[in-house]
């Protein structure tokens, strides 16, 4: 089964919104805390200090996660590297998808961004499962130059899902960035279904797109791993 | 073996202890992982960082005073002697690649007194390291000052006092108090140092070399190629290779450890032989002794504006300060660590490993490094205190190599190392004669002192732990 990975900043507080919880009811989930330690630190110390505090979050967690639907379990990881930590873990459950838990209520409606150079029928596969026959709505968005462009993906995605009973409707942006067009929408939906990318020169300079994303948009957003050697 | 460590110690308190799995990106205990974050550039980094302050920078003036040219023999020699340590301690860390380094081998290969003793003067001989980078950094900064021509006073010597000082609570409270990650800066130091040295060395041995003209117009006298000045001044300046082993105790912390923990440590070894060798062939050759004492903790500076004027006093200032920060920080970044790894093991209170809730830093370790740090900074007793450092590694160093020996005579069940010392037990049988040699050329009073430490961390076995036991325990 799909399996979403869940990373939260357990020690510090961060835990997952009943919303985000109840929308992945219909995939695996693996907890993933972590605790990042200034370099003075080593791991093991902080782990001697706080691992039973953070067990316990976590196993309140995934019981929350297993309670909704899905098998759940969590991992704990005391590191210096946030981003290494959980490119590994999501490497050794093989997720498929990795989750920014933000904060939201019940999720009526995902906003998925289709833009750019990204795996679409790998969102798709996602989003199909996630959705799976539930009342949750769709709506696709494509950043793009010309209007054209943008009609035929979208056309073709929205389609797709249609096919499996999923409500949908399209929404294209012409002249403005994917970033800026999907915190644009997101006010008026529940959470973000988007795809990662390469990493490029300007993740390195700013961060995770997703990261910035979720940090605008305030509501969770799930992010379809990037495989490498994919054609697109 | 599979016992676990066992006993109690005066307060009562267990060494911590369960089964681990190492893999080469994690360290997955029970119910968590330690994710390994440092790659080979970081071991290079702390490896070559903490090395090549203070003996590339303060001791040519005094090692270079005692034997002149030979100078460079004392310096190979020591280079030797920490090759001859750096491959045992390798074998040891790719079989236990954990926090600690020299004193997790020793207490598990030799037992509870021998490693409660190099536990604790691990801790203080890092003490003293640190204390003598920062009395060099203190020299250095007065230089500086004197460069931009502000007055130094009627008393130089208090103002280096204060100056090393203020360093050394300024990196105490930023390592208490820093969370941002300073390992990207480290690095960029060493290579910011590592290129400003071969250049300028590069220009020296060019002038050295193809320039005879250049020899210095005061005095002549003569070097002194013999065997005693070369080995006593070998042991003196043997404080600038203290920093291999550092690489040991974030050994916990390093990927691909079985491939990146030899490759850090012997790296950094052979680079810095090379530097200081090639340094002191041109400091030597570029001023007599005499003019080398005359100059001092900071004759590089005057070296480097005979080589290249102004700008050449100005680098090597700036390469100094640099320098001596870096090993500074770097060291007392160690002391902690060595702190927590005895703590661990219930050697010392359990309090001593307390992280800061506010900060996430290990505050209590830091305070026992800094606290000693600053009261011995403010001696200025430069010579003592390195060799201080010194004898106390070298007991470390010597027993590491004992350890291994023991360790591969019983051949427990759970040694695997990935890197294995070639010649069977030449090499660890030398290493471990040729550490505990040198001490023997250090200075009476050094000896003393560092004598002093070791009877007191055995006292403090006999008095608080000696219900512990850590042998064959992994």
């Amino acid at each position: 089964m799909t399996r979403v990975l869940v990373p939260v900043a357990v020690l510090e507080g961060e835990s997952v919104s009943p919303g985000l919880v109840d929308l992945l009811g219909t995939v695996d989930v693996t907890v993933l805390g972590y605790h990042v330690l200034p370099e003075q630190t080593p791991p093991d110390q902080a782990r001697l200090q706080y691992e039973d505090r953070a067990t316990d979050a976590l196993e309140d967690l995934s019981d929350a996660f297993r309670t909704a639907g899905g098998a759940a379990d969590h991992r704990l990881v005391f590191t210096h590297d946030r981003q290494q930590s959980i490119d590994r873990i999501a490497d050794e459950v093989d997720a498929k998808a990795l989750a920014v838990p933000g904060i939201t209520g019940d999720v009526e409606r995902v906003l998925v961004s289709l833009s750019g150079d990204v795996a679409v029928d790998r969102i798709l596969s996602f989003l199909t499962e996630l959705v799976g026959d539930r009342d949750i709505g769709v709506t696709l968005l494509f950043a793009a130059d010309t209007e054209d462009a943008a009609a035929e993906r979208l056309d073709t995605a929205a389609e797709q899902l249609r096919s499996s009973g999923i409500d949908v409707t399209t929404t294209s942006v012409v002249g403005t960035g994917p970033s800026a067009a999907l915190i644009e929408e997101a006010s008026s939906h529940d959470a973000i279904v988007m795809s990662e990318r390469a990493p490029s020169f300007s993740s390195l300079i700013f961060g995770e797109e997703s990261d910035r994303i979720a940090a605008a948009s305030v509501g969770p957003v799930l992010v379809v791993r990037y495989e490498e050697g994919l054609d697109t | 073996m599979s016992t676990g460590p066992s006993g109690t110690n005066l307060e009562g308190e267990a060494p911590v202890a369960e089964s681990v799995v190492e893999t080469d990106e994690a360290t997955i205990t029970d119910d968590a992982e330690l994710e390994r974050t440092l790659g080979i550039v970081g071991g290079l980094a702390i490896g070559i960082g903490t090395m090549i302050g203070a003996g590339i920078f303060v001791f040519p003036g005094l090692a270079g005073a005692e034997g002149g040219t030979a100078a460079t023999a004392s310096f190979a020699v020591s280079g030797v002697v920490a090759l001859l340590v750096a491959l045992p301690t390798s074998e040891l860390a790719t079989a236990m690649p954990k926090s600690g380094g020299g004193y997790y081998f020793i207490s598990r290969g030799l037992g509870t007194l021998a490693g409660t003793v190099v536990g604790l003067s691990l801790w203080l001989g890092l003490v003293f390291a640190t204390a003598f980078y920062l009395v060099g950094l203190g020299f250095y900064a007065l230089d500086a000052l004197a460069l931009v021509g502000i007055g130094v006073g009627a008393n130089p010597g208090g103002i280096v006092s204060a100056l090393a000082v203020v360093a050394g609570i300024g990196f105490t409270v930023l390592n208490v108090t820093g969370t941002e990650n300073a390992a990207k800066l480290q690095n960029g130091i060493v290579a910011l140092l590592l290129s400003m040295l071969v250049a300028f060395l590069a220009l020296g041995l060019f002038d050295v070399l193809g320039v005879t003209g250049a020899a210095p117009s005061g005095g002549t006298e003569a070097d002194r190629w013999a065997a005693l000045p070369i080995l006593s001044t070998a042991a003196l300046v043997f404080t600038s290779y203290l920093g291999f082993a550092q690489v040991a105790t974030v050994a916990g912390e390093i990927k691909r450890p079985g491939r990146n923990l030899p490759l850090a440590m012997i790296g950094s070894v052979l680079i810095v032989t090379v530097m200081y060798v090639v340094t002191i062939f041109v400091a030597t050759s570029v001023f007599d002794r005499t003019q080398l004492g005359t100059f001092g903790e900071t004759a590089m500076v005057e070296i480097g504006r005979e080589l290249l004027g102004l700008p050449g006093a100005f680098v090597i200032v700036v390469g100094g300060l640099l320098a001596t920060m870096s090993s500074a920080n770097a060291s007392i970044l160690s002391t902690s660590r060595a702190i927590y790894g005895v703590s661990k093991d219930a050697l010392l209170p359990r309090w001593a490993s307390r992280i800061n809730l506010r900060y996430g830093t290990p505050h209590v370790a830091l305070g026992m490094a800094g606290g000693p740090v600053i009261v011995l900074a403010a001696t200025r007793e430069v010579q003592l205190l390195a060799e201080v450092a010194s004898f106390l590694h070298l007991i470390m160093y010597g027993l590491i190599c004992v350890a291994l020996v023991a360790i591969r005579r019983d051949e427990p069940e759970w040694y695997e190392p990935e890197f294995r010392v070639p010649g069977g037990p030449v090499i660890p049988v030398v290493g471990a004669v040729a550490s505990f040699g040198l001490i023997a050329f250090m200075d009476p009073a050094s000896i003393v002192v560092g004598g002093f430490v070791i009877l007191a961390t055995a006292g403090w076995y006999l008095y608080y732990a000696r219900d512990v036991t850590l042998r064959g325990a992994l």
